[in-house]
């Protein structure tokens, strides 16, 4: 240990080094994985990482920037395991195509029903950006998600991921992907209108 | 002008008939945003929209959940507002990060 202290005399002081960053952090993965402790599991992980890194990085680009970088890999490694643990089997397959928002009795079936059809949100991204409220409603919509299509959908919409690196990262086809993320879309938007734009009105 | 509601109301219902009915249409919607259509699914598309406000919407929602989450994405961090480390998690990491040092 001191040999290492030795040969790295600027390594940072860890109580200085999480002030500075671990709220950055911690935000950023908590939004992506929804869940506090999982949050910090990352966040302690890619401080261990950057410790044992740092002769490596050492005065190259901003500190924090590098962070984000280990803390992105810590979290991709997060959903991949969570993956794992997933057998073909076990995810539930609740999140079917939502059939019922298709179902109609009069000589229109397959198209929208008026229980479930989209409906003008009058919003704007911009409305909607620093409302915490609402991100509340959209983390309570995604999680109810099997894990795999909750990462999955994370990993595209919010990380613009290609198909290819989710697919990778997933271990999954790509045609099971492309089912995952309209499962999650419809899911969520219309979980998003019920629990949030029509309530608000 | 009643008449022309009345061949408005007619060319779509008899489009709607022959196009993608709505379920079939999201799943699309959905493939549009992954990869580019075939002529074939780009032209039914564009139809089914010209014709329905629901689906219209349906897409514009998405695009809109896409965008606003990316832009929440790379303000969070930033944000005040939102949770931070709680004092025992941060106890905690900074003990371990000391322990290791």
């Amino acid at each position: 240990m001191s040999e290492a202290q030795g040969k790295s005399p600027n390594k940072p002081d860890a109580g200085v080094w999480l002030d500075q960053h671990g709220d950055y952090l911690f935000k950023y993965a908590v939004f992506r994985l929804r869940d506090a402790t999982a949050a910090e599991d990352a966040v302690q992980e890619t401080f261990l990482a950057a410790l044992k890194a740092y002769t490596k990085f050492e005065g190259r680009g901003s500190e924090r920037t590098w962070l984000v970088g280990i803390l992105k890999h810590k979290i991709i490694d997060h959903f991949r395991h969570a993956s794992r643990e997933v057998t073909v089997g076990e995810e539930p397959d609740e999140f079917h195509d939502h059939r019922e928002f298709f179902e109609r009795t009069d000589e229109w079936q397959g198209h929208w029903n008026n229980n479930h059809a989209p409906t003008d949100w009058q919003a704007t991204p911009a409305d909607l950006l620093e409302r915490d409220d609402f991100w509340k409603v959209f983390s309570d919509c995604v999680s109810p998600l099997p894990q795999r299509t909750a990462s999955a959908f994370t990993l595209r919409e919010i990380d613009g991921h290609s198909s290819e690196e989710i697919c990778e990262m997933l271990n999954i086809t790509v045609n099971n992907l492309w089912v995952m993320l309209h499962r999650a879309r419809l899911h969520l938007r219309n979980c998003l209108e019920i629990n949030w734009f029509k309530y608000r009105q | 002008m009643a008449l022309y509601d009345k061949l408005k109301h007619d060319v779509r219902f008899w489009l709607l008939r022959r196009l993608p009915n709505c379920q079939q249409t999201v799943a699309t919607i959905s493939q549009s945003m992954e990869r580019s259509l075939k002529l074939r699914e780009r032209v039914q598309l564009k139809l089914h929209l010209w014709i329905c406000a629901w689906c219209q919407w349906y897409l514009e929602h998405l695009l809109m959940i896409r965008e606003t989450a990316r832009a929440r994405s790379s303000e969070l961090p930033e944000l005040e507002t939102a949770p931070s480390l709680s004092d025992e998690a941060r106890e905690r990491i900074k003990r371990k990060l000391t322990d290791t040092n």
